[in-house]
């Protein structure tokens, strides 16, 4: 088979951080290949680079065995390789065949040839069978067809290879089985398609072949007839190293959360559906769950980061659902979130002001700041959670991601709150890190606190939970209870594969339902 | 090859990295700017002693300085007030217009026979403060308030803004407050409620002491107050912010309310204290020129008092220099627009290191190629 494109030993660094760490990966003309990882795990990066938005660090690329450089997107483009992004980047108030043309120059001199550029594009549209119309003002287009505009677009410009970065996160399900007969099509006409997603069920439905990325590595690529969903999973998630986390007896007090019945939606589309449950005092509840499942939106919901549809979420039987943010800190709740540089700190501030960081009214001394408290509890936190990188008074951002963690943990352990929401604790973590920022969530757990732990790793879940919610397209499939004897389960129902055969899985079910909808 | 300069992943930010590479852009400004005086057939060192002597060598130059420096540093305070908790707020113009329309109409109350009649200064002055003050910060609350509620764009309505402050004082001036005469503007102030003069012998007002105080209160509150504290998050990173509690909204509505008020105390000041009336164009492009003021400062409440007096100083040097060299005021434009394009970019510097172990070898190199020769 002929290769059409490789990239190999591929090296990019952020600050802080390696996105890509000697990333090598072939794509063969007329293959759907799908890049698999959780979020933050390079694979946009990567293909930021092949699309030239971003310069490697170091590698090469090649097609046809010919290295090429590549410095902007309009080199990759004129090499035959487009990008289709996650967010579309359109003119709403263009007609789809301007958006097509913009920027392309086409035409006689300074004159746009629309009509000859419609042509063209009504004939890529029949061949692919995309039933786009040129003359549609892409404002008042759905996402499905919006997306199809973006596909000509790069077909026009007669691209060999597609990217897709997360395309079927904005669709409908009837709009994706759409795409995904268009990107068959396009198969058949010999052109390569790379998908960057991390929804297993799609890549086994429309992929040959899958290449999987974790913390910047490529663990391998498999052709979709020698690997199962599961296996995938376990790849995506998993860690190598096996660690073991000692844990005391349970003693576990009064619910500290419910939640009723939440439903969270996101511009009409629904995220979360009737999610009930309860953490009680000195329980680890763990929800259990690929990316995009819902986690994120249920736990913004909870601290009310988000509006909530329906539902009630109480709080030691208080009623908090419609609370304030800080009157839900007041009442009692921490949270860690899975951002630590978006999200939990601020990092252009110093490690003492993000020691604060949402205890500000409490560091106190009459009307102003208690500095002098605050740098002593920055300090405590170092010590304590053995943070180190960067003195107190220097820039978070400095903090390397384990560290900034353990920054971001103590603090909110420490606060003296009665539930504690931690997500994804140790993604990115190297494996010592992991294991203080286990013995920590284990000692919050044997102070009587609730945790509620959100995480995709199974090990971790496995480890710390009393109780392990399997969260699967904003539904909990099953709650297990520990010890956990049914851990292939878990991770079946985790890719959203009901096990037991023979009966009809909920997975299926659900799928069903949301088509006669 | 190794390269000379290194590229960092993360720019050097120690106060030496900041002040040596800030240093090197002023000195590279005046370097360039020393050109033109070079055109005008003036010695750049006596072009630049001049520029200095006048407003910090004299005390009747002394005065102007401070006179300038006053409403520049207000302006300067509100722009950073804003856009340190992330409201890129541009409307000064019409704070700085408005704020010197609030004070000015209060003060031809108080004239003989107007509604209030006369009143102490002790008492018309915490008024007049407190009017302007509350004026300026609904003008520009206004706009915080479109943005947080209804999305609008900051910057484009707080431009547009200023045009309407501008028109609304055309229409006092030539109409309601209109003095008598063939010029539209408004009568003389009354005396008792100008700023009193400070510098004997001199033009410099009272309004540098509330400028000083102003820079003194807007540090303390975004450095040692649990409020500042939050607009500075807000203004780094609002999902953080929102994360921590902080409501986003309130406190950017409460930036853009509290900057607008001191944009405003740059107008009361230069009405009270400079032009003692009221006319088209009082701002005199002050509520833009604070901004570069504010970005020279770095957006540091304390560094503005002196970068405002120095701002201010060289207007006044100018001047001077034209009536007594020729030369141009203009090139202090040059010279003041150059420091601000140098200081800002200057930051890339920050963002490469020397390899001094190449520049080493290279010089190695190069004597090797001597001895060779």
């Amino acid at each position: 088979m002929k290769h059409t494109l490789e990239m190999k030993n591929i090296v990019k660094r952020f600050p802080g951080v390696i996105a890509n760490d000697h990333a090598s990966l072939t794509i063969h003309a007329g293959e759907i290949h799908a890049l698999l990882g959780e979020n933050g795990a390079g694979k946009s990066t990567l293909m930021q680079i092949l699309y030239g938005f971003h310069s490697m660090d170091s590698g090469d690329i090649f097609i046809d065995g010919k290295r090429i450089q590549l410095s902007s997107p309009k080199d990759a483009i004129a090499l035959g390789i487009g990008m289709v992004h996650q967010e579309f980047m359109l003119v709403p108030t263009f007609s789809v065949v301007e958006n097509i043309v913009l920027g392309l120059g086409q035409g006689a001199g300074p004159m746009l040839d629309l009509p000859k550029a419609s042509s063209k594009t009504r004939e890529l549209s029949d061949r692919f069978g995309m039933a786009v119309d040129p003359s549609a003002k892409v404002g008042s287009l759905p996402m499905g067809v919006r997306q199809r505009v973006e596909i000509l677009k790069l077909l026009y410009q007669d691209a060999r290879l597609l990217i897709l970065d997360e395309p079927t996160s904005v669709l409908t399900s009837g709009e994706k089985d759409r795409l995904f007969a268009v990107l068959r099509e396009l198969r058949k006409s010999g052109r390569s398609i790379v998908i960057v997603t991390h929804k297993l069920n799609e890549i086994m439905e429309l992929a040959d072949r899958v290449t999987v990325m974790r913390d910047g590595l490529v663990l391998g690529t498999k052709s979709i007839q020698s690997t199962s969903q599961q296996e995938l999973a376990q790849l995506m998630v998993g860690r190598d190293v096996n660690l073991h986390a000692v844990k005391p007896e349970a003693c576990f007090g009064d619910p500290v959360l419910r939640v009723e019945q939440c439903v969270i939606d996101e511009g009409g589309i629904e995220k979360v559906h009737a999610v009930s449950f309860e953490v009680r005092a000195g329980e680890i509840f763990g929800i259990a769950g690929v990316d995009g499942n819902g986690q994120s939106e249920l736990v913004e919901a909870i601290l009310h980061l988000r509006k909530i549809k329906s539902g009630r979420v109480f709080l030691a039987g208080t009623d908090v659902t419609h609370m304030s943010v800080a009157a839900h800190r007041a009442k009692g709740i921490s949270y860690v979130p899975a951002d630590r540089r978006g999200v939990g700190s601020v990092a252009e501030m110093t490690i003492a002001d993000n020691a604060v960081l949402g205890l500000q009214r409490r560091y106190t001394r009459g009307l102003f700041r208690n500095m002098r408290d605050s740098r002593s509890s920055a300090q405590q936190l170092t010590e304590r959670f053995g943070i180190r990188g960067a003195g107190i008074d220097s820039a978070a951002g400095k903090l390397s991601g384990g560290n900034l963690q353990k920054l971001i943990l103590g603090r909110e352990i420490t606060s003296g709150a009665s539930l504690l929401i931690v997500e994804q604790p140790t993604r990115g973590l190297d494996v010592g890190a992991v294991e203080s920022i286990w013995k920590e969530l284990l000692r919050a757990r044997q102070q009587g606190k609730a945790v509620l732990l959100i995480s995709a790793e199974m090990e971790e879940l496995l480890n710390l939970a009393d109780r392990i919610a399997v969260l699967f397209d904003g539904r909990i499939m099953s709650v297990f209870d520990a010890p956990f004897e049914s851990v292939d389960r878990i991770g079946l129902l985790m890719a959203g594969i009901a096990s037991s055969p023979g009966s009809t899985s909920v997975a299926s079910q659900e799928t069903e339902r949301d088509q006669t909808l | 090859m190794t390269k000379l300069f290194e590229r960092r992943l993360i720019p050097a930010d120690s106060p030496g990295a900041v002040a040596s590479t800030t240093a090197l852009a002023l000195f590279a400004a005046m370097a360039v700017t020393a050109i033109f005086f070079l055109y005008y057939g003036a010695s750049p060192v006596q072009a630049y002693f001049g520029l200095f002597h006048e407003p910090f060598g004299t005390l009747r130059g002394f005065g102007y300085s401070l006179v300038r420096a006053a409403p520049l540093a207000l302006v300067a305070l509100g722009t950073i007030v804003s856009w340190r908790s992330g409201f890129y707020y541009l409307g000064f113009e019409g704070c700085f217009i408005m704020g010197a329309a609030a004070a000015g109409w209060l003060s031809l109350l108080t004239a003989p026979g107007a509604l209030l009649g006369p009143v102490p200064l002790a008492i018309f002055l915490p008024l007049v403060i407190l009017f302007s003050l509350t004026v300026g910060g609904l003008w520009a609350g206004l706009v915080a308030f479109i943005r947080v509620r209804l999305g609008g764009n900051e910057v484009l309505i707080s431009l547009m803004s200023n045009y309407v402050a501008r028109f609304f004082l055309q229409y006092l001036v030539s109409g309601p407050l209109r003095a008598p005469g063939s010029l539209p503007e408004s009568p003389l102030l009354p005396r008792d409620t100008w700023l009193p003069f400070i510098l004997p012998g001199t033009r410099g007002h009272a309004g540098i002491l509330i400028a000083v105080a102003a820079a003194l209160f807007v540090w303390v509150l975004l450095e040692k107050l649990p409020l500042g504290y939050e607009l500075v998050v807000t203004g780094f990173n609002p999902v953080a912010a929102r994360y921590a509690g902080i409501e986003v909204d309130r406190r950017m509505v409460f930036a853009g309310f509290f900057a607008g008020g001191l944009g405003a105390l740059a107008g009361m000041v230069e009405a009270l204290g400079s032009q003692h009336r009221l006319m088209d164009g009082i701002s005199g492009s002050m509520g833009f020129v604070g901004i570069i003021v504010a970005l020279l400062s770095r957006l540091n409440p304390l560094a503005v008092i002196p970068v405002a007096l120095i701002y201010g100083g060289m207007s006044v040097g100018a001047d001077a220099m034209q009536r007594r060299a020729s030369i141009p005021s203009s090139i202090t434009f040059i010279l003041e627009s150059l420091a601000v394009l140098l200081v800002l970019a200057s930051d890339i510097l920050r963002f490469y290191k020397p390899n001094f172990s190449a520049l080493r070898l290279s010089k190695l190199r190069a004597s090797g190629g001597e001895d060779s020769a």
